[in-house]
C-alpha cells in the first residue's frame, strides 16, 4: 500500500469521474429544466459510443494509417456521433415526455423506463448482443510516468476532454441567451412563457446539448475500455445519475463534484484496505460533530435578535441545538410537548444514529484493516452511495433544499 | 361500430362473478388439457410461468397501482423469496425443511426487507423512491451474485427439493400450476378484501393527494409502509414457490428486466385494478409466445415452410429483445394514450370517461368519504 499505488487510484478515479460527470451533466440539465429524471439518457450515452465505434470500424483505420489521417477519422466519428445522438435525444423528447409535459410525473418516468427498454433492445437488435470493439489502432497508447505514476495519454485526453467541454457548457448556460432561456425555463416554465421564451425550444435545446455531451462520453468510454456493450449505458447512467444526486441534482458544478467524488469513491473503496478507507468515516465523522456541534448552534446564536441577546440565552440556544443524545431525550422528556421540540429532539436522534452508524463502520474497519473489498463489489459501493445520499440528504451536497412540488 | 358497442355493453353488464367463475374454470381445466395431450407442455409452463408473474403483478398493483408509488426493485423481494427456499431445502448447504415453514420464512423476510428498505425511503418523492428502490434491487442481485459462499455466485443452486403438501409432492407442471393458482386465488381474495376496507381508501386517497389525505387523517407513512410490506410478502411468496418450480435458480433470474416487465404489466392491465393487474400480466406474458408459435409453426405449417425464413430466424434467436421492445413500445403507448390502462378500476374509468368537471370532482371527493365513527383517526 504505497503511496503511487493510491495516486494511481486517484488518477483512475478522477478518469471515471470526469467521464460520469458528461452523462450526469444531461441528468442534471434535464431534470432542472423539467422536474424529470430522463431515464434513458444512458442509452442515449450507449448509442453515442456505438456510432462512432462504428464509424472508425467502418472507416477501417489501422496501425498503418498516418497520424494526420487518424486525427481525421477521430473528428468525423466525433462529429457523426454528436451529430445522431442529439437527433435521438431531441426525438425521445419529442415522442415520450412532450405528450406527457401536463400529467403526474410518475407518468413521464414511466414512458421514460420504457423509452431506455425500446432503445437499448433496438441496440441489440441491430448491432447484435455481442460487444462493439473499438479498433485499437485510434487509442493513444503512450504514458508519462509523474511521481512514479503511469499516466496513460488517454486517461490526460479524457480528462482535458471533460473539462473543456465543461468550459463551454458553463459558458452557454451563464453566457448566451439560450443559456439565459434555459434557466428562466427551469425557475418557472409559465413565467418564463409569459415573458416570451419559447419554452419547447429551450427543452429541446436542453435535451440536444445533454445528449451530445453523453455521445461524447459513450465515445471516451469505449476509447478507455476498448469496447462497448448493448447494456453499458444502464450501468453508467445509473452511476451517473447518482453522481448528480450527489451533488444535488439540477445543480450543474454539483454534477461535476459528485462525479469525480463517486469515481474516486468506487476506485478507493476497491483498490484499497479497509485500514485507509476507516480514515475517510473518521473524516467524515469529524466534520459531522463539528458541524452539529459547533457550526449549526452557531448559526442559531447569529440568529438572535440583538434585543434578546444575553450570554446566558446564548448558552441556552446552543445547547438546545447542540445535537447530543442528552439533550434529545432530555427535550423528549420535557414538560414540554409542543410539535417543535419534538421535531427538534427527533432530528437529533437521527443525525446521532448517523454519527453512531459512522463509527461503528470505522471501528469494524480498523479491527478488519488488512481485508480489501474484491473488485466486484465496486458497484455495489456505488449503488450504496445512492441509496444512503437519498435516505439521509436527497438534495446532495449543493443541492437546495428540495421542496415538495404539489 | 353499433356491434362493438353492443358488446362492449354486454360484457358491462354482466355480473361480476360470470368473469370469475368463467376465468375459474378456464384456469381449473387448462392443466387437464395438457394431460389428456390436447396442447403441448410447453403450453402448461408457460401457464405456470404466467401465473408466477400473476402473483407478482398483482402484489406491484398494490404499490403502484393502489398506493401511486413507483417501486423498481419489486423483483428483490422475488429474490429474497426464492434463495430463501433454494438455500434450506437443497443439498447445497444440506438443508431439507418444512414446505410450510419455508414459504412462511420466505414470507418473512422479504416482508422484513420491506419493511427495512421502506422505513427510510417512502419519505422520498416519486421519481427518488424508484431510483431507491431500483438501487435497492440491483444491490440485493449483486449481493446474491458475490456472496459465493452461500449463494454459489453466478452458478446458481441446483437441485432444490419438491415440495411436500401433507404428503402430497408436488413435482409436475400441472401441480404446480394448482398450487400457484390456490396461492393466487388466496392473495387476490386478501387483496380484494383489504382494498374495500378503510386502509384500501387510505392508499387510494395517498395515491390521489398525499397531503390532502394527510389533513384527512390518513398516516402516510403507515399506510404506505403497510402496503410495500404487504407486496413485499406476495413477492416473497411467488419466488419461494418460483424456485421450488424452477428447482434451479440464478441471479440472472432477478435482473432489473424483470421488475420493469412487472411494472408494464400493471401499467398495461390499469393501474389500482385487481383484474387489469391479472389481465397484464396474462396478455403480457403470453402475447409474445403467441406471436412467435404464429411465425415459426402455426403460419408455415399452413402456408408453407418458406414462409418469412428470415424473419423466422430473427424471431428465434432474438425473441427476447423482441419480447421487450414490444413491452417498451407498450408502456410508452399506453401511458400516452390509454393512461387507465384495458381494465381501469372504477374511479379511473369514471374520472377518464366524463368530460364534466364537476362529476370529475366528485370522483375526488368520494374518496374522502369517511365512515362514521371513525373520525378519531390520530388517536
Amino acid at each position: 500500500m504505497t503511496f503511487e499505488h493510491v495516486l494511481g487510484l486517484t488518477v483512475s478515479g478522477l478518469t471515471v469521474g470526469m467521464i460520469y460527470a458528461l452523462i450526469a451533466l444531461g441528468y442534471t440539465m434535464v431534470y432542472g429544466v423539467l422536474q424529470l429524471i430522463n431515464f434513458a439518457h444512458g442509452e442515449v450515452f450507449t448509442v453515442g459510443g456505438y456510432i462512432a465505434a462504428t464509424t472508425l470500424i467502418y472507416s477501417g483505420v489501422d496501425a498503418s494509417t498516418p497520424l494526420m489521417a487518424k486525427i481525421g477519422y477521430f473528428a468525423l466519428a466525433l462529429i457523426i456521433s454528436i451529430v445522431l445522438t442529439s437527433f435521438l435525444g431531441w426525438l425521445i423528447e419529442r415522442i415520450a415526455y412532450r405528450p406527457l409535459r401536463k400529467q403526474s410525473r410518475i407518468t413521464a418516468l414511466l414512458s421514460a423506463i420504457g423509452m431506455s427498454i425500446v432503445l437499448q433492445n433496438l441496440l441489440v437488435i441491430i448491432f447484435g448482443p455481442e460487444p462493439v470493439i473499438m479498433p485499437t489502432a485510434i487509442v493513444p497508447t503512450g504514458f508519462v510516468e509523474v511521481m512514479g505514476v503511469r499516466i496513460r495519454y488517454l486517461q490526460i485526453i479524457i480528462i482535458g476532454t471533460s473539462l473543456l467541454l465543461m468550459g463551454i457548457l458553463a459558458w452557454i448556460v451563464k453566457g448566451t441567451r439560450m443559456g439565459k432561456a434555459m434557466r428562466a425555463t427551469s425557475q418557472d416554465m409559465e413565467a418564463a412563457e409569459m415573458m416570451g421564451i419559447e419554452t419547447n425550444l429551450t427543452i429541446s435545446f436542453t435535451f440536444i446539448v445533454g445528449s451530445a455531451l453523453a455521445s461524447i462520453g459513450g465515445f471516451l468510454v469505449a476509447m478507455y475500455y476498448g469496447s462497448l456493450q448493448y447494456d453499458t449505458g444502464f450501468l453508467y447512467g445509473l452511476k451517473a445519475f447518482t453522481a448528480a444526486v450527489l451533488g444535488g441534482i439540477g445543480n450543474i458544478y454539483g454534477a461535476v463534484v459528485g462525479s469525480l467524488i463517486l469515481g474516486l469513491a468506487e476506485n478507493w473503496g476497491v483498490g484499497l484496505s479497509l485500514g485507509l478507507l476507516a480514515w475517510l468515516f473518521v473524516f467524515g465523522l469529524v466534520i459531522g460533530l463539528y458541524i452539529q456541534v459547533v457550526r449549526a448552534p452557531g448559526q442559531r446564536v447569529g440568529h438572535i435578535a440583538d434585543e434578546f441577546r444575553t450570554p446566558e440565552y446564548e448558552r441556552l440556544v446552543r445547547r438546545q441545538y447542540q445535537f447530543t443524545p442528552v439533550v434529545a431525550v432530555k427535550t423528549l422528556l420535557s414538560e414540554r410537548t409542543d410539535a417543535l421540540v419534538h421535531l427538534s429532539a427527533k432530528h437529533a436522534m437521527r443525525l446521532m444514529a448517523g454519527n453512531i452508524m459512522l463509527a461503528a463502520f470505522a471501528i469494524v474497519f480498523f479491527m478488519n484493516s488488512e481485508v480489501q473489498f474484491a473488485s466486484k463489489w465496486q458497484h455495489v459501493i456505488s449503488f450504496g452511495v445512492l441509496m444512503a445520499i437519498l435516505m439521509f440528504r436527497p438534495s446532495g451536497i449543493l443541492g437546495d433544499n428540495i421542496q415538495e412540488k404539489v | 361500430m353499433a356491434v362493438r358497442e353492443r358488446i362492449g355493453n354486454m360484457f358491462r353488464r354482466a355480473p361480476r362473478w360470470t368473469f370469475i367463475v368463467t376465468a375459474l374454470a378456464l384456469a381449473l381445466i387448462f392443466p387437464l388439457l395438457e394431460q389428456y395431450g390436447i396442447i403441448e407442455t410447453l403450453w402448461l409452463r408457460l401457464g405456470t410461468r404466467t401465473l408466477v408473474y400473476v402473483l407478482l403483478a398483482v402484489g406491484l398493483n398494490l404499490v403502484l397501482g393502489e398506493t401511486g408509488l413507483l417501486h423498481l426493485g419489486y423483483v428483490a423481494f422475488f429474490a429474497v423469496g426464492a434463495y430463501t427456499t433454494a438455500i434450506l431445502s437443497s443439498p447445497r448447504l444440506g438443508y431439507h425443511w418444512n414446505f410450510w415453514v419455508i414459504i412462511a420464512l420466505a414470507m418473512f423476510l422479504s416482508m422484513l426487507f420491506g419493511f427495512l428498505i421502506g422505513m427510510p425511503t417512502l419519505r422520498l418523492r416519486g421519481d427518488y423512491l424508484a431510483i431507491v428502490t431500483l438501487a435497492f434491487g440491483e444491490i440485493t442481485r449483486m449481493t446474491f451474485n458475490n456472496w459465493e459462499p452461500v449463494t454459489n455466485g453466478p452458478g446458481g443452486i441446483p437441485g432444490i427439493y419438491p415440495p411436500n403438501l401433507f404428503g402430497w409432492v408436488v413435482d409436475k407442471p400441472g401441480e404446480f400450476f394448482y398450487l400457484l393458482l390456490a396461492a393466487v386465488i388466496v392473495v387476490v381474495w386478501l387483496l380484494n378484501n383489504l382494498k374495500a376496507s378503510r386502509i384500501g381508501r387510505a392508499w387510494n386517497a395517498l395515491r390521489e393527494d398525499e397531503i390532502a389525505s394527510h389533513h384527512s387523517g390518513v398516516r402516510p407513512m403507515q399506510a404506505k409502509l403497510l402496503a410495500v410490506v404487504l407486496s413485499s410478502g406476495v413477492a416473497g411468496l411467488a419466488g419461494a414457490i418460483f424456485a421450488y418450480y424452477q428447482q434451479f435458480i440464478n441471479p440472472t433470474y432477478f435482473l432489473f428486466m424483470q421488475s420493469t416487465i412487472v411494472v408494464c404489466m400493471v401499467v398495461l392491465g390499469g393501474m389500482g385494478s385487481i383484474p387489469g393487474a391479472i389481465m397484464g400480466a396474462v396478455v403480457l406474458d403470453t402475447t409474445p409466445e403467441l406471436i412467435r408459435q404464429t411465425f415459426t409453426k402455426w403460419l408455415p405449417n399452413a402456408v408453407g415452410q418458406d414462409f418469412l425464413p428470415g424473419f423466422q430466424t430473427a424471431l428465434q434467436q432474438d425473441f427476447d429483445r423482441y419480447r421487450m421492445l414490444i413491452f417498451g413500445i407498450a408502456i410508452v403507448l399506453m401511458v400516452i394514450f390509454r393512461p387507465e390502462g384495458l381494465l381501469p378500476n372504477k374511479l379511473w374509468r369514471r374520472q377518464s370517461h366524463t368530460e364534466d368537471p364537476r362529476e370529475q370532482a366528485n370522483t375526488r371527493q368520494h374518496l374522502f368519504d369517511v365512515e362514521e365513527g371513525t373520525q378519531d383517526l390520530e388517536a
